[in-house]
C-alpha cells in the first residue's frame, strides 16, 4: 500500500503587504510548511503505520520548495520520502496546472492508493487542488475528512457536514482533504529531523512529466488593493470598565447600530 | 442548444447567487446536480434552461458522481462552469474543471465577458490583493452559492444520465448537537476567540448575545480544535464572511485570516487584553481589558 501526501512549502500573507500599486510584496515572509500540511502528514502517517504502508511526499511549486529545509521539514513529520517538482514556472501556478502536475507525479511514482491533503494552503487557501487532482485522476474525493480507518480498497472514512459527521466507506483509491482537526500534528525532535536528513529526496523534471496543457489562458491585466471600509480606531478607556461599557452602548446606539 | 454556463450542484439547491451571476453573462444556463432528485426539482424550477440529474442513489453522496457529472459538462463545453463553496460541490468543480482543463478561480468579485475573454475581478491571497484576470477558455468559479432560489416563470425539463457511481458509500450519519446557523443572515453577531478560557464560561457571550440579538460566531481555533461550537460559526477566508450591522470580536487577536471575514462589517468592536493585538488597528472602538469583567458590564449598560 502506497500513500501519497501532497503538501506546500510557502509563506503566509500574515506576513505579506499589499503595495499601493497592488502588488504582493513577500521579500519580509518566511516560508514553511504550509499550517495544515502537518495534520494532513500526521492523519497519513497514522494510517500508513496501521496499514504497513509506504508513506511519500510530493509537492510542486516555483524556486524554494526544493531547498534541504523544506524537504526536510516534510521529511521529519514521518514520510519515507519526498518527490518535488521545482520549476520557477509553476510558482504563479493556478491551481488546475498544480494539479495536473501532482497528478502526474503520482503517475510517475506509480500504485499509489490513497492521497491525503492539508484542509487548504495558507497562501491561497482556494481548497480546489485536491479536488481537480481527483478529477484528474478520475478517483473520488472527499473534503473535511475528520478521521480514517481501514486498509486501502476499503476505507473508512468520517467527514464534517453541517450538523455532524458521515461516515463514508471509500472503494479504490481516493484523495482525502483532512479538515484542520483530523489529527494532532506531533513537533519533531532532533532525532527525527537528523533521520530526515537521510531520507531519500526526488527531484522531477517538470518538462519529463509531459504535462498536458490546459485549455485557458489567464492574463492579469490589472491589480489593485482592496477598498476597506474606514475604522474609526477609537480606543475606550476601561479603567472603570461599568464607565467603558457605558460609553460603548452610547456609541452605539448613537450611531444607529444597537 | 449551447450550454453558455453550467451550475453544478451537490446536496443542497442553494444556487440563488450562482443564477445571477450565470444569468448575467448571457446565453443559456445549464444545471448539472449530483444531488438527490428534490434538488433537482428544484433546481428546474428556478429558472435556469436545462437540468441534468446523475440519478444518484440513496445511500451514495454527490461526490460519487463526480465523473458523471464531469462528462455532462464536457459534452456541452460552457464559458463558465459555477458552484457553491460546499466540501461536496468543490469536489465536483474539481471533476468538471479537470476534465474542461479549466482555470480555477476561487476569489470571484465580479465576473463578465469581454469578446473571447472572461473577465474576474478576483481576490487572492486569502483577500489582501484584487487581481483582474482576462481568461480565454473554460473557468471554473467557485462562489458563494446563496439562498435557495425561488421558483421562477417555467419549470426546465430534467434530463437523466445514469452513470456508475465513484466508490464512495454513506454508512452512517450523526449528527453533533450543533445548531446549524446561517451566520450571513444575522446583523449582530458576536466572535469568541481564545481569549474565552473555558467552554462555560461561553455563558458571558451567551447573556451579551441575548441582550443585543446577535449570533454567536467563532474564530477557527475555537470550532476545530476545542470544538466548543458547529464548524459552520468559524468566521475567517475558509469560513465564514459575513456582513453584519455590528461585529463584536471578543478574545480574538485579529490574525489575517479571521479579519478578511469580518471586512463587511458595518461597525466593529474589539475586546482584549492585550493591547498590542492586531484586532485594534482594524476596529471601529477597541476595549483593552479583561473580556471577563468588560463584557457583563456592557450587557449590564444595555439594560
Amino acid at each position: 500500500m502506497r500513500i501519497v501526501v501532497a503538501y506546500k512549502w510557502t509563506c503566509d500573507p500574515e506576513e505579506a503587504t499589499v503595495r499601493a500599486d497592488g502588488t504582493v510584496d513577500w521579500s519580509r515572509a518566511k516560508p514553511g510548511l504550509s499550517t495544515y500540511d502537518p495534520v494532513a502528514i500526521e492523519l497519513a502517517r497514522q494510517l500508513a503505520q496501521a496499514a504497513g504502508a509506504e508513506l511519500i511526499g510530493v509537492t510542486a511549486g516555483g524556486k524554494g520548495v526544493a531547498v534541504p529545509i523544506a524537504s526536510k521539514a516534510a521529511l521529519s513529520r514521518g514520510l519515507d520520502r519526498v518527490v518535488i517538482v521545482e520549476d520557477e514556472s509553476l510558482a504563479e501556478a493556478g491551481r488546475s496546472e498544480l494539479a495536473a502536475v501532482l497528478a502526474e507525479v503520482i503517475r510517475h511514482i506509480g500504485d499509489v492508493d490513497l492521497i491525503v491533503t492539508g484542509d487548504s494552503s495558507v497562501d491561497v487557501a482556494a481548497k480546489m487542488v485536491p479536488t481537480v487532482l481527483a478529477g484528474e485522476l478520475g478517483w473520488p474525493a472527499v473534503a473535511e475528512v475528520t478521521a480514517v480507518s481501514g486498509q486501502a480498497g476499503a476505507l473508512r472514512v468520517e467527514r464534517a457536514i453541517p450538523g455532524g459527521v458521515q461516515v463514508l466507506e471509500v472503494s479504490g483509491p481516493a484523495v482525502l482533504a483532512a479538515s484542520a482537526d483530523a489529527a494532532v500534528p506531533r513537533v519533531p525532535g532532533m532525532k527525527e529531523l537528523l533521520a530526515a536528513a537521510k531520507k531519500p529526496v526526488e527531484l522531477l523534471e517538470l518538462a519529463s512529466l509531459k504535462v498536458p496543457p490546459g485549455s485557458a489562458v489567464m492574463t492579469v491585466t490589472g491589480r489593485s488593493r482592496p477598498e476597506r471600509k474606514a475604522r474609526k480606531g477609537q480606543l475606550i478607556d476601561t479603567t472603570d470598565p461599568a464607565a467603558a461599557a457605558a460609553e460603548l452602548v452610547a456609541a452605539l446606539r448613537e450611531a444607529g447600530t444597537l | 442548444m449551447s450550454v453558455n454556463a453550467w451550475i453544478v450542484v451537490g446536496d443542497q439547491p442553494a444556487i440563488g447567487n450562482l443564477i445571477t451571476v450565470a444569468r448575467s453573462l448571457g446565453g443559456p444556463v445549464g444545471a448539472v446536480v449530483a444531488g438527490p432528485r428534490s434538488v433537482a426539482e428544484t433546481v428546474a424550477a428556478s429558472g435556469v434552461d436545462k437540468v441534468v440529474w446523475c440519478g444518484t442513489p440513496d445511500d451514495v453522496p454527490a461526490e460519487a458522481s463526480a465523473q458523471a457529472v464531469a462528462e455532462t459538462v464536457a459534452a456541452d463545453p460552457p464559458r463558465v462552469v459555477l458552484a457553491g463553496r460546499n466540501p461536496g460541490e468543490r469536489v465536483l468543480l474539481g471533476a468538471a474543471a479537470a476534465r474542461l482543463k479549466a482555470a480555477v478561480l476561487t476569489g470571484a468579485r465580479t465576473v463578465s465577458i469581454d469578446g473571447d475573454d472572461v473577465i474576474v475581478v478576483n481576490a487572492v491571497f486569502g483577500d489582501i490583493a484584487d487581481e483582474t484576470v482576462a481568461v480565454s477558455g473554460p473557468v471554473a468559479l467557485l462562489l458563494d452559492g446563496g439562498p435557495v432560489p425561488p421558483p421562477g416563470g417555467t419549470t426546465a425539463p430534467i434530463e437523466e444520465v445514469t452513470a456508475t457511481p465513484l466508490g464512495l458509500k454513506v454508512i452512517e450519519t450523526r449528527t453533533s448537537g450543533f445548531d446549524e446557523v446561517d451566520l450571513n443572515t444575522a446583523h449582530r453577531v458576536i466572535g469568541v476567540g481564545r481569549g474565552l478560557k473555558a467552554k462555560e464560561d461561553l455563558a458571558v457571550i451567551e447573556a451579551l448575545a441575548e441582550a443585543i440579538s446577535a449570533e454567536i460566531a467563532c474564530s477557527r481555533p475555537v470550532a476545530e480544535g476545542l470544538n466548543w461550537m458547529g464548524k459552520d460559526r468559524y468566521i475567517g477566508s475558509s469560513g465564514a464572511h459575513i456582513a453584519p450591522q455590528l461585529y463584536l470580536a471578543i478574545g480574538i487577536s485579529g490574525q489575517l485570516q479571521h479579519m478578511v471575514g469580518v471586512q463587511g462589517a458595518e461597525t466593529i468592536v474589539a475586546i482584549n487584553s492585550d493591547p498590542n493585538a492586531a484586532v485594534f488597528a482594524q476596529t471601529d472602538y477597541g476595549l483593552v481589558g479583561d473580556l471577563y469583567q468588560l463584557v457583563p458590564a456592557i450587557t449590564a449598560a444595555l439594560k
